[in-house]
This record gives structure tokens, sequence and C-alpha cells, in this order.
């Protein structure tokens, strides 16, 4: 096969559907990744126009332009905005496009998923958007403490926007997680191991898995407030047993790793251009993925930072303060790589790294910043001033975007296939990197001579007025320049020329496909034996496009791509994704009654909701698996190997058991925020705890015993060629137990309004209740596959993932009822 | 998967201690404290055992990842586990030293 | 910047550079000096990075510079030496600083001190007095210069925050707790203080006045009521 005519084959495999049905039907890594970016810079637009409203208010003392409650919409979504919307979908667009293609892959592990994350954020960022252009949107700050966020504080509507438009969002970011994670651990190119992967790659793994574990703290914490409002659950109530405290806990759990969720994939960004821009390679791989690592983790244990107002005890903030200044160590260590790599090489002052210098510039100066306000007393006098204000945008300005803009000048011939002819970039770069630091050095000062954040404006005479008016006109000035960016692109996307492969020169495997990237990205997956495959061998493109790799031979018209071991890259099956489908935006669509139903109290619809979200789950995962014809795939050079549908442990059981990471973390912030509230809520103990009883707890933990036994029977049957349904009645007996031990807590517990105590009870059976159904609903899906052909005795990879899930709900059946009756039982 | 889990470890495990020391701060400085028969200096006590234990710990799974049992199928993951199980000690000593030298409820 | 500091009248400022107690003076001694060394660390790196500079793109730099024997020794200086010790020292010396500073801070056993109940809500404050359990003022708290006074901060409503910049850091009122602050003014005289977290549309007016009295003043307020 000629490569002209493998490129028109694998094109019409994997383009999307032609005219304006193919936005709405493709599953393809490099439609969505674009949609995402472009998306995520719509609300950027909207994100800074709403700044410069706040500017346009704060440029004069007692200004009339804006009134307190219309001043509170404006800064509540300015932070909503440009943290949810802007901030982390960009990363998710970002790590969608670029992933497959540096690690060798031809999408991400689950294209489908992939889409109805784009549509979930879509979704839920228009319920946002509709809030503010009616009048109606979150006013309380992008923190929204309780009790000002709940009923007491904000009656309307306008806190539920926040709530449930955040909580649909944060479902694209899960589910992204969940796939960047399985990606970058089992969809690399043949011979790609551990050692020889992008750097960007191992960023965006420490990236994905802190996505999938600080989003649910926060997602519980917005169930939570959810149910005070909607329903009175008084978690957040002190005089019900609930503590106001708790949300700031649940808030920052999430907030501090998000800080660093959108540092790292921009870390990630410099650890890949600028070692190009400098000729050279980056200094200490090695310690870089230690360091990221290290961030990574080590930014879990500082949550309490922005809670040193709050009265807590001097030695709880030591704590907080000594790990706070910690997590300088590894950025310390990632600056000096980078130092170190620009000494070693020969550095050339093109565009992107341009934007490079401009982070090490406003970066450095946000990262002292906040080493001072990680030292406790001067954060007393810092805290909720405009000095937090500046240190913050120093921080997110100068440590993501400006390293994202180097990545989308050095990127953008891939994005677009087309040279920068219009040279308005440079002067741009100025007028952004000068405004912003004339917006915020001196907001640093102001900040010190007391000027509060959040005030909707200010008297005279206190020293602000001139700092306020520079800082508005160095508002103006970035926008002009982000302005002039926008349009940069926007003509040079249009008018400039064709480009030619890998301009920069640089070592990666996202330069060894044309430009702009065709939608299958690689004509055949190369085999990769260095950490910069084009620097070992630059003849690699050609050879990827006359087919020397492997699956170069557009079988059967299917989307193939190779899964490979996890350490050592050496390619295990054959994946086929499934084709183009409406039924990921029917699904976000159908999604998003939930979301609408319980926003308008309109409850009917959640229930009505859920069951079509639930049939389409079905119809979702119907088309996937293999009834056993044509399990074998010769892939080239030899290699024969197993379709990934087969295998005892398909990418569902992956996708499963890291979103099941994010489901403990959840779990687990509940128990937190149980254990919370016995420890420090004041009005405690509730007036009665539940009586443990004998029937309740025996018939719960026979069914934690019987269900996991059940469906392990299930499959040893299966496996010996004979029937399922012995074990699946067992695992279905056992889940039953565990639901009518849930059911008897709730039963046996107060009204839930009466107290936290008792609305915690709820929540925690109402969560093992939805697992346990969960586990029986998998276990029956799998016995019908079995008698569909799907599940076969050699084919139990869905019995595997029924496991994975009932194991999980009995787990979580045991921690949890057995917490239920704790007080009780000690008492 | 156990060169993922020899790196994500070490500091997954610090952050389960070190939040466990923050809780164990929490209720000695609550009401079930005093409600047990304990006194403020117990808690000092309880507090700097407990900082002891994280960091005997931490030094047990540095010990842990020199073992043949779980090497690594890359030297990267190797190298860059056993760094990390070191910074692991490092940070259980550094951010939990508090527990020895300031107020405990103050 | 210190010409903006004297344009301000004493009796409006809000200044934590500008202290008038012995909280917001150590505090803002800690800010000068972590503003000098992050001065220096600043313009050090920034040096770094110019000199990095110095061999400018030559134009076979087509081909990337690859790993060499000195790669190892480069790893050493930058990333031990620059990377991981360097930070360790100035953060540990940091941290001990900081940590000495808020221990002294907290409000300790004194019989010297003076006791007041600040009550936060939407929008004023409510103060009351130990010393004369009848006496309730809003908006104006009355304390004794040159005493440690702890101001015991509460709320009926939504978060509040205590904050008088010339005396001391902010301290917040939650709902169901019951946080002190010690504060102390050297000197008689009026000090400003405002509320410091956002507690909704009267955010901005939610303002109050520390009145720091001489001991004779003091005494006729706890028995007259005024000042």
């Amino acid at each position: 096969m000629s490569p002209l005519r493998r490129h028109r084959q694998l094109t019409r495999i994997w383009q999307s559907d032609p005219g304006w049905k193919g936005w709405f039907t493709t599953v393809n890594h490099n439609d969505l990744g674009r949609m995402f970016m472009g998306t995520a810079i719509v609300f950027f637009l909207i994100g800074g126009i709403l700044a410069m409203l706040i500017r346009a208010q704060l440029a004069t003392p007692r200004s009339a332009f804006m009134g307190p409650e219309v001043y509170a919409q404006v800064f509540t979504m300015h932070g909503t905005i440009m943290m949810f919307l802007f901030a982390i979908p960009l990363i998710e667009g970002a790590a969608i496009y670029f992933l497959p293609k540096m690690l060798g892959a031809r999408d991400l592990a689950f294209p489908r998923l992939t889409a109805f994350g784009y549509w979930c954020y879509v979704f839920g960022g228009s319920m946002l958007l509709f809030a503010m252009f009616a009048g109606i949107a979150p006013d309380s700050g992008w923190f929204l403490y309780p009790p000002l966020s709940s009923t007491l504080g904000s009656p309307g509507i306008n806190s539920d926007f926040w709530l449930i438009g955040i909580t649909f969002v944060e479902i694209s970011a899960i589910s992204a997680a969940v796939e960047i994670t399985v990606t970058i651990l089992r969809y690399r190119a043949p011979g790609m191991s551990l050692d020889k992967m992008p750097i960007f790659a191992w960023y965006l793994l420490v990236v994905a898995l802190m996505i999938l574990t600080g989003f649910p703290p926060l997602i519980l914490g917005s169930v939570l407030l959810e149910l005070e409002r909607a329903f009175g659950w008084p978690f957040f109530q002190v005089a019900q047993g609930g503590d106001s405290l708790l949300w700031q806990h649940l808030f920052w759990l999430f907030g501090h790793p998000e800080v660093y969720i959108i540092f790292l994939p921009a870390a990630g960004v410099i650890s890949t251009v600028l070692p190009v821009m400098a000729r050279t390679t980056l200094l200490g791989y090695a310690w870089v993925i230690a360091a990221a690592v290290a961030l990574g983790v080590l930014s879990f244990g500082i949550w309490v930072h922005h809670m040193f107002a709050t009265g807590i005890p001097h030695m709880a903030l030591a704590f907080f303060s000594a790990a706070s200044t910690l997590v300088a160590v590894p950025t310390g260590i990632q600056i000096f790589a980078w130092l170190g790599t620009l000494w070693k090489g020969r550095p050339q002052l093109k565009l992107p790294m341009l934007w490079i210098i401009g982070f090490f510039a406003t970066f450095v100066i946000g990262g002292l910043t906040g080493v001072m306000v990680a030292v406790v007393p001067f954060d007393w006098q810092a805290h909720d001033t405009h000095f937090v204000v500046a240190h913050m945008h120093y921080v997110l300005v100068g440590g993501f975007v400006f390293p994202f803009l180097a990545g989308l000048y050095y990127w953008m011939p891939l994005l677009t296939g087309r040279k920068r002819f219009f040279r308005l970039g440079e002067t741009a770069f100025w007028l952004v990197f000068v405004g912003f630091h004339v917006t915020f050095l001196a907001m640093h000062w102001v900040g010190l001579l007391g000027q509060r954040r959040r005030t909707f404006t200010y008297e005279g005479g206190h020293g602000w007025e001139v700092i306020n008016l520079i800082s508005s006109i160095g508002g103006f000035i970035t926008a002009i320049g982000f302005g002039l960016v926008i349009i940069d692109i926007a003509v040079n996307t249009v008018f400039a020329a064709r480009i030619r492969r890998d301009p920069w020169r640089a070592g990666t495997l996202e330069w060894a496909m044309a430009n702009p990237s065709p939608a299958y990205n690689f004509a055949s997956l190369p085999r990769v034996s260095a950490r910069d495959p084009l620097y070992d061998d630059p003849a690699l493109p050609h050879r990827i496009a006359r087919g020397e790799g492997y699956l170069g031979d557009a079988y059967k018209g299917q989307r193939e791509t190779l899964v490979v071991d996890i350490a050592t890259g050496e390619p295990l099956q054959v994946v086929v994704f499934p084709p183009n489908t409406p039924l990921p935006i029917i699904l976000a669509f159908v999604t998003g009654g939930i979301f609408l139903g319980l926003l308008t109290k309109l409850y009917w619809m959640v229930p009505l909701s859920l069951i079509g979200v639930a049939a389409l789950m079905a119809l979702w995962a119907w088309g996937l698996g293999s009834r056993g014809d044509d399990v074998m795939r010769d892939v080239g050079h030899g290699l024969n190997l197993p379709r990934a549908a087969t295998v005892p442990q398909p990418p569902g059981w992956w996708g499963s058991a890291f979103l099941l990471l994010a489901d403990a973390t959840f779990f687990a912030s509940l128990i937190f925020g149980y254990a919370f509230l016995w420890t420090v809520a004041p009005n405690w103990p509730p007036p009665a705890y539940l009586e443990p009883g004998i029937i309740g707890p025996l018939v719960g933990l026979a069914g934690v015993v019987v269900a996991p036994f059940g469906i392990r029977l299930a499959e040893r049957h299966l496996r010996r060629g004979g029937t399922m349904w012995p074990g699946v009645a067992l695992a279905l007996a056992g889940a039953a137990a565990m639901a009518t031990a849930a059911i008897m807590a709730v039963r046996a517990a107060a009204d839930p309004e009466l107290h936290a105590y008792d609305a915690i009870i709820w929540v925690i059976a109402g969560y093992v209740l939805v697992h346990v159904a969960l586990a029986a609903g998998m276990s029956i899906y799998a016995t019908v596959r079995r008698y569909a052909g799907y599940v076969a005795p050699d084919r139990f990879g869905e019995v595997r993932i029924a496991r994975l899930w009932t194991d999980y709900a009995s787990v979580v059946a045991l921690i949890g009822l057995a917490a239920l009756q704790l007080p009780g039982a000690v008492t | 998967m156990i060169d993922v889990i020899r790196i994500f470890g070490p500091l997954f495990v610090w952050f389960a201690t070190f939040s466990a020391i923050y809780g164990l701060q929490g209720l000695v400085c609550s009401e079930h404290w005093p409600a047990l028969g304990l006194t403020l200096s117990h808690g000092r006590v309880a507090l700097v055992g407990a900082w002891l234990v994280a960091i005997g710990i931490q030094l047990g799974l540095v010990a842990v990842l020199q073992m043949r049992r779980v090497a690594p199928a890359t030297g990267l993951a190797g190298d860059v586990s056993i760094w990390l199980g070191w910074s692991a000690v490092v940070a259980i000593i550094w951010s939990s030293f508090p527990v020895a030298v300031t107020s405990t409820c103050g | 910047m210190t010409t903006l500091v004297l344009l301000v009248g004493c009796e409006n400022s809000l200044s934590t550079v500008d202290p008038a107690g012995p909280a917001a003076n150590v505090i803002a001694t800690l800010w000068w000096i972590m503003l000098a060394g992050a001065t220096l660390i600043f313009v050090f790196v920034m040096v770094l990075l110019a000199l990095t500079f110095r061999r400018p793109g030559v134009a076979d730099a087509d081909n990337p510079v690859g790993e060499d024997g000195a790669a190892r020794g480069r790893e050493k200086v930058w990333l031990v030496g620059l990377g991981l010790c360097f930070p360790l020292v100035v953060l540990a010396a940091l941290l001990a600083y900081g940590l000495v500073i808020g221990e002294r801070l907290l409000p300790r056993d004194d019989p010297a001190v003076v006791t007041v109940h600040a009550e936060g809500r939407q929008w004023e404050w409510r103060f009351s007095y130990a010393d004369a359990p009848d006496l309730v003022t809003e908006n104006v708290l009355h304390i004794p210069a040159a005493t440690p006074v702890d101001v015991r901060i509460t709320t009926v409503d939504v978060i509040h925050s205590f904050w008088v910049p010339r005396l001391a850091g902010k301290l917040d009122a939650l709902p169901g707790h019951e946080n002190v602050l010690r504060i102390e003014a050297w000197k008689p005289g009026r000090y400003a203080g405002v509320s410091a977290e956002y507690n909704g549309p009267g955010f901005l007016g939610h303002r109050f006045v520390v009145i720091a009295h001489d001991a004779e003043g003091w005494s006729a307020f706890l028995t007259d009521g005024a000042p």
C-alpha cells in the first residue's frame, strides 16, 4: 500500500462525520481536544471581560459603576469561570489533544467518554452563563463559604447554580482524568517504557491522579451543601450539629491541590518546550519526575493554610505552615532544573522562549510571596487583602497562562498546519507581560495598606487611589495584549503559509506526523527505543508513513491502536475503538436532566433522567466486547496479539479501577467529614445515637461476606463452562442483605433535618445503597451478556469488572455501616 | 503497576500519617479527650509518640523499597521511588515536628 | 512608598506596615525581612536566567546538544545544590522564625489582661466588656492602652473576621465557635478596624473603631460608659 493510499484509507476510518453533524457525533481526540481548548478560550474571554469590569469599578474611589450586589456576582463569576471553566478544561483539552500524539497512540483510551465529558462541560458551563446573563449568578465568592452561601445568607437560586453547575462540569474533569491515566499507563508506542516516556506525560499522569483524588472532596461538599439548601439537612448549620468549618476543610482539600493541578501541566509544557528552545535535552529527567510527584502529593497536605485565620490551634497551623514551606522545595528543584537546562544548551529567543522568560520573572515572584503567606503570622495580616489577590494572580497567570501561551505558539503548527507569518505575537507578549506587572506588582502594597479583597469600592484617604488607578490601567494594557494574541492566532490560522513537519526540530513523537495532525495521528505505530525518538532516528516519520510500524494496514475499517505493558511498553493487545456516535451528547443531555431537575426543584425529572442514564449506559457498554470471532490480530512484524476486549482485565476494568479511586476518595472525605463533626462541631452529641441492635449488623455483615464470594463463584463456574446463575444469585442475595442493613439504619435514624448526625447517616447509607445497586446491576448485566455471547469461558473480563464493583460495594458497606453504629456502640 | 505504586506510595503514606497526626491533635483538643480522663500532657506524649511511629513507618517503607520482592521493572522507577521514600522521611519529620515544640491547643 | 504611608491620616489608617502595637509590629518586621530575602532570591534567579543567554543561539544549533560527561556534575550543582539544599536551608530558618513569632502572639495567661467580647453580625459589631457587664457599645471598641487585651470573637449569623491592621492580624468569627485574639495598643488613640471576610452586600460598610484610653480614660469609661 502506498503512503498516500494508506493516508486516505485511515482518514476515512478516523475522521468525523461530514458537515455540521460531525461536531455532535465526533469521538476523535483531534476534534475534541480542539473543541475543549476553543471552548475554554471562550470562557477565558468572558472571565477576562469580568476582570475588566472589576478593574473599571476599582479604578477610582466611590465609583458608581456597579453596586455591591452586581459586583458580588462579577467577582464570584470571575473566579469561578477562570478556575473551573477555563483553566481545568484548557488542561483537559491540551492533554486530550497532545497526549496520544506524544505517546504514540491513535486516540485516548475511552473516546466516547472524551466526548461525554466535553458535553457535560458545555452544558454545565452554560447553566452558569445563563445565571450570569439572567442576573442570578452565584454571589458569595468563588469558594462559597456557608452560612453566607447557604439559605441563611443566600436564599435565592444563585448558590444552587454554582453547586449544581460546577458539579456537572466536574464530571468532565473526572472522566478526563480517568482516561488520561489509563492512556498514559497503557496506550503508548511499543517499546516506550516508563523511563522513555515524554516528560509531559509524566506531569499529566501526576495531574490526572491528583484530579481523581482532589476533586471528590469538592463534589462531596457541593452535594452536602445542596442537600442543606434544598432539604434543610444541617451539615453546615451549627445549631443542629453542623459546622461551617467542615465546608472550608472540604473545599480547600480540593482547592489547594487545584492550584498544583493547574501549575503542573504548565510545568510539563515548560519541561517540553524549554529544552527544544535551548537545543538540548532536559537536565535531570528523573529528578524532575520525582519533583513533580512530590509536588503533587505534598500539595494535598497543605489545605489548612487557607484557614490560618479561623482560630484553629497554633500546633495545627504549624503543621500546615511547615508542609506549605516544604512544597517550595520540589518547585525549586524544577526551577533550577530548567535553569540548568538553559545553561547547558544554547537558548534561542523565539516567541515560545519569550513567554517562558515571562513565566520565570512572574512565577518566581508568585512563589516567593507564596512562601510569605505560608508563614502564619504574616498571613494573619495578608489574608483576604489585595496582597493575596496579587499573589494568586502571579502564581496562576505566571505559572499557568504564560507557559500555556508558550505551548500554544510552540504547538501551533500541529494545530493549524501553518507558519507564523504576521508577527503580532512579540508585541502581544510585551503588552501582556508589562501590563500584568503594572496591574499586580503594586497591588501587593495596597493589600498591605489594608485594602480588603471583594469590597465593591473604597473611600479615598488610605493611599490606595494611585495604586488602584495604575492597576486598572495595567489591566487594560494586559487585555489589549491578550486581544492581540487572539488576533495573531486567528490571522495566522487563516492566512499564513503551510509549514513543514517538525519546524522546531524537536524529538518527541507528536512531530513525527504531518501538520496539521491527521485524524489517525500515525499511519503505523512506531517502535520506540529512546526518550526523543526523532533525535534517535530522524527517518522515523517516513518509516511511519510508509507503514513500517505496527497496525499500518487499515484492517477492516476498524479504529485500532495498541495496548502496552505499563512498565516496559511491550505491546500486549489490540484495542478497537467505537466509531462516531451521537451517544455521548445524548447521554450528557439526559444527565443534564438530573442536574436541571435539582436546580429547578422539579424533582420528578431526577428519577426519570436516572432511568434514562442507566438505559443509555447499558446501550453504551453493549457495543463493546467480542463474540469470540477474530480474537487474534496480526499487528505486523510477526506479532499476533489478542483483542483487548477478550483479556481478563479489559480497558473497562482499568477505567473502573481509576474511577473507583475517585469514588473511594469521595467516600473517605465523607467519613472524614463525619469524624470531623464528631470531634469539633459544637452541639454534639446529637439527641440520640443509633442503637446498634443485633439483626441489622448481622444481616449487613453476611452481605459483605456473601456478595464477593458469589461473584467469584460465578466466575469460576463460567471459566469451567458452567452456568453463572448460582454465583450471581448469591452475589445478588449479598447485595440485598447489605441494602437491607443500610435501609434499617436509615429507618432507625431520626429525621435528617434535626441534626447533622442523622443527616450523615442518610448520606452514608445512601452511598452504600447506590454502590450495592451498581454492583448488583453489573452482575446481572454480565449474566445477560453471557447469553448474548459476549461473556464466555475464555472471555470473562466483564465478570471481573462486576467483581471489582462488588468488592468495592462490600468494603464501603462494611466501613460505612460500622461507622454509623460506632458512636452508639461506644457510649 | 508496581513501578507506579513504588513512585506514588511513599508520599501517599506521608499524607496518611500526616493527616492522622492532625486528626489526633484535633482529638486531643476536643472535649472527648478530657472525657477519656486524659490531660494535655498525655496529649503531648501521644502526639510525639505518633510522630515517632510515623517516622518509623516511613523509614520502614524505604527499607521495603530496597527489597528484591518489590523490584521495579525500570531502573528509573527504582531511583525515583527511593528518592521519594527518603523525601517522605524528611517530609514527616519536617511537617510534624511542631508536635514537639508548639503549644498544643492554644 | 513611605510618603504614601505618611499621607494617610493615622485615624483612618488600615496599614499593616504602620504598626501601633506589639503584634502588628513583629509582623511588620517579619514582612520587611521576608521582602529583603525574597528580593535577593529573585535577583539571584534572574541573574542566573540572564547568564544562560551568554552564548546566543548559533547557526549550527540545529542538532541538539546531547548528554556528555559533565551531565552528572551539572545535576549535582543545579539540582542538589541549588534545587534541594538552598531552599531547604532558607525555608527551615524562615519556618522557625515564623513559628516563634506565632507562639509569642498567642493569647497566653497574663494577670494584666483585659477581656472584651466582639460579636459580629450583618453588618455591625457589638462589643461588651468583662469589667463592666452591663456595658455594650456598637461599632466602637474601647480598650486600655499599653495593656494586653483579649478579644473574644463570635458571630450571630455568617462568618466575619475581626481585623485592626495597626494592632494585630485578623481572626475569624465563626458560628458556634469563640476565637480569642490578643491585641494591644502602645499609645492612646483611635485605630480603624474592618471585617475582613466577605459577608454580603453590606461588607464595605462593616467597619468599627478601636479607641485606646489612658488609665484614667479607661476607668472613666468603665464607670460612666462614656469616654
